[in-house]
């Protein structure tokens, strides 16, 4: 039989076959081989196999079944080979996100990872994604982070970007965290703005993705009653992924991903594998977040103690200083008067005896080392005094004049006008007068200092039941709720407070007084502190 | 002649202001509770009064109150150990201020300034 082909000679010349292509050139001498992955599919040898039919070979159609199976068969091989190829790489490529996803706590390079992962060509390959976080306080989604090309031209100058440096996912990622991050937000704030979606609207795509755990492929988006026209119209593309990200039972929001400029189509593939990558991804950024505020809330706390540990040592130093005054002024006036007597009465024996030597000078000796006991008792009074509360009988009108008065430089300074309206019928009463002239000046040091927009105090004393009232109001913008509750509270300490320990001193001062102190909005606008001293016994 | 009353619970410096304050040609009458400070300003009229700050259970402040709003042609001086309540008394309800001391040239001083200013008035 005269064969047309080449396939029984054990080696070929390469003109022989086209069908060798470059790299395969040792089938030209493997014969097994060539004629395995070669010679069955070239159409000169199914022209040898037909010469067996026309010459009514038996085996003839035994070997086309036979020939014709195996290319099949082969052909089945590859494409598993291809699928098991590509869920190899996908499930290396999970790996290492879900590392990066399970050891990150930082929420920015949580989101850096996951952006990246969906966008790049070594991960998802999708060319665009969005992220929407859940905000409980105001119970919607709000628009968070989106990444991608804004337009073709951007896209191209980025894919060329990626062609050139063979970066892996994590180099992407740290790439992205560093350098994009920020820069990315601010590229699709309008779009951001825009899809903010109240968790009210139980129809929209996204909360019904939340609601059904699933990921939603939606297509035709602008013709789809599904979904909003207005959606579409933000987001520009005919079809996008909704993916909600949920850990815990919790809604931590939404990613949507699409192929803004490719438009190549998503398929079901991709949505399956999208779905794995959001659990982790959803967990992590829970993780993230959470930790977050821990950071927050151990910051916080840190200051807190801090100040509470320098405050407890004031107040130990402040007892003991007030027990060192005590003693000391009480010890300084049991010697006072008899020194005084004994000073006294030497100066006037000194006017009788005349010249009368020796005795003159005695006594002169004694007034003068009497003085001078005197003088160290004043000092030693004067330090005293200042170290431990001094309970007398004040006019608290005149009180407040004077610490008004030591301040007028400084309302001077802030165009402030004050104004007093003092009642000149009050008793007096008892109170440590340097006490209760440090509340009301932190008072009035509070309203100039950190109070914005005032420009006119009032300063006001008055009877109030069983007791005395000063009030200090204000034009100024109102104070929050809990603002006025941390600036009498102790050991309370908020950014925009920033006073110290100011007002909560004032309010442990004035309790000791046995007085209340509130701050209260003024239905004029501005505020009013008010503390109403209660007359003792003795005062009514 | 010109009557000076002077309030403090302390014998000694009673007898030592009297000494002094009679030397100086004043009617002096001395008293150590508010109670008999009260009897002896209703049973006679002082031109000056000297008031101990400090008396032993009582106030000399309380008395300073009372006697500011029945006399007020009574010159009223405050003495005491305290040099630091001078600034905010001297504006305030007494005519003047001394702090207790043996050398009592400031409180005749004081006295005489306030009785001629008195006068002026």
């Amino acid at each position: 039989m005269e064969w047309e082909c080449c396939w029984l000679n054990n080696e070929i010349r390469p003109e022989e076959c086209p069908y060798v292509a470059a790299g395969e050139e040792e089938l030209y001498v493997a014969h097994r081989k060539r004629l395995v992955e070669k010679c069955l599919e070239c159409p000169s040898f199914r022209k040898d196999l037909n010469q067996l039919s026309d010459r009514d070979y038996p085996m003839h159609d035994v070997l086309r079944y036979l020939v014709d199976e195996f290319i099949e068969q082969r052909g089945q091989l590859q494409s598993l080979i291809a699928f098991h190829d590509s869920k190899t790489r996908e499930i290396k490529f999970l790996h290492e996100l879900s590392m990066v996803l399970q050891t990150s706590l930082d929420l920015d390079e949580v989101l850096s990872v996951a952006m990246t992962a969906i966008t790049s060509g070594k991960g998802f390959g999708m060319n665009r994604a969005f992220l929407l976080m859940a905000d409980r306080e105001r119970q919607c989604l709000k628009g968070y982070l989106g990444v991608g090309p804004r337009n073709y031209d951007e896209a191209w100058r980025i894919w060329s970007e990626l062609e050139q440096g063979n970066y892996t996912l994590k180099e992407l990622a740290r790439h992205f965290h560093k350098t994009k991050i920020s820069s990315e937000k601010v590229k699709f704030q309008d779009i951001l703005e825009r899809l903010t979606v109240p968790y009210a609207d139980q129809l929209h795509v996204f909360n019904r993705a939340l609601r059904e755990r699933k990921p939603i492929l939606v297509t035709d988006a602008f013709h789809n009653p599904e979904v909003s026209e207005d959606l579409a119209r933000i987001l520009e593309v005919d079809s996008f992924l909704v993916m909600p990200l949920i850990s815990r039972n919790r809604r931590i929001g939404v990613l949507l991903a699409d192929n803004f400029v490719t438009h190549r189509a998503i398929t079901t593939q991709d949505l399956q594998s999208m779905e794995i990558f959001t659990f982790p991804v959803a967990f992590a950024l829970e993780r993230a977040s959470l930790y977050e505020k821990l950071q927050e809330e151990i910051e916080k706390q840190t200051a807190a103690n801090i100040k509470l540990q320098e405050q407890q040592a004031l107040i130990v130093k402040m007892e003991k200083m007030a027990v060192v005054g005590r003693i000391t002024s009480s010890i300084a006036h049991s010697i006072r008067n008899p020194l005084m007597t004994i000073g006294g009465y030497a100066r006037s024996l000194m006017k009788d005896v005349g010249e009368v030597p020796r005795k003159r000078e005695y006594l002169e000796e004694i007034v003068k080392e009497a003085k001078r006991l005197e003088d160290v008792l004043e000092e030693v009074l004067r330090y005293s005094e200042s170290l431990y509360p001094v309970m007398d009988r004040w006019d608290i009108n005149q009180l407040v004049r004077n610490v008004c008065r030591e301040l007028s430089e400084q309302l001077a300074g802030r165009n402030i006008e004050l104004t007093l309206d003092l009642d000149p019928d009050i008793p007096t009463i008892l109170l440590d007068y340097k006490q209760i002239a440090y509340c009301l000046k932190t008072i009035l040091q509070h309203i100039i200092e950190t109070q914005p927009g005032v420009g006119a105090i009032w300063a006001a004393t008055g009877g109030d039941g069983d007791g005395l009232r000063v009030t200090i109001s204000d034009d100024g913008a109102t104070i929050d709720d809990a603002v006025k509750e941390a600036l009498i509270t102790p050991f309370t300490s908020t950014q925009e407070l920033g006073i110290g320990v100011g007002l909560p001193l004032c309010r442990i001062i004035l309790e000791r007084h046995g007085s209340t102190f509130s701050i209260i909005d003024r239905p004029e606008g501005g505020t009013a502190y008010t503390f109403v001293i209660p007359l003792q016994r003795e005062d009514q | 002649m010109t009557n000076i009353l002077v309030v403090d619970d302390e014998a000694s410096i009673r007898l030592l202001f009297a000494q002094e304050l009679a030397d100086e040609g004043y009617a002096v009458e001395t008293v150590g509770t508010i109670a008999e400070a009260m009897d002896k300003l209703r049973a006679s009229t002082f031109d000056v009064a000297l008031l101990d700050i400090k008396l032993k259970n009582e106030s000399g402040l309380d008395l300073l109150q009372k006697i500011v709003k029945e006399r007020q042609d009574m010159v009223v001086i405050l003495s005491t150990a305290f040099s630091c309540y001078k600034d905010d008394f001297s504006a305030w309800l007494a005519d003047g201020y001394v702090v207790k001391s043996s050398d009592t040239q400031e409180l005749k001083d004081e006295i005489k300034r306030l009785l001629a200013k008195k006068r002026n008035r």
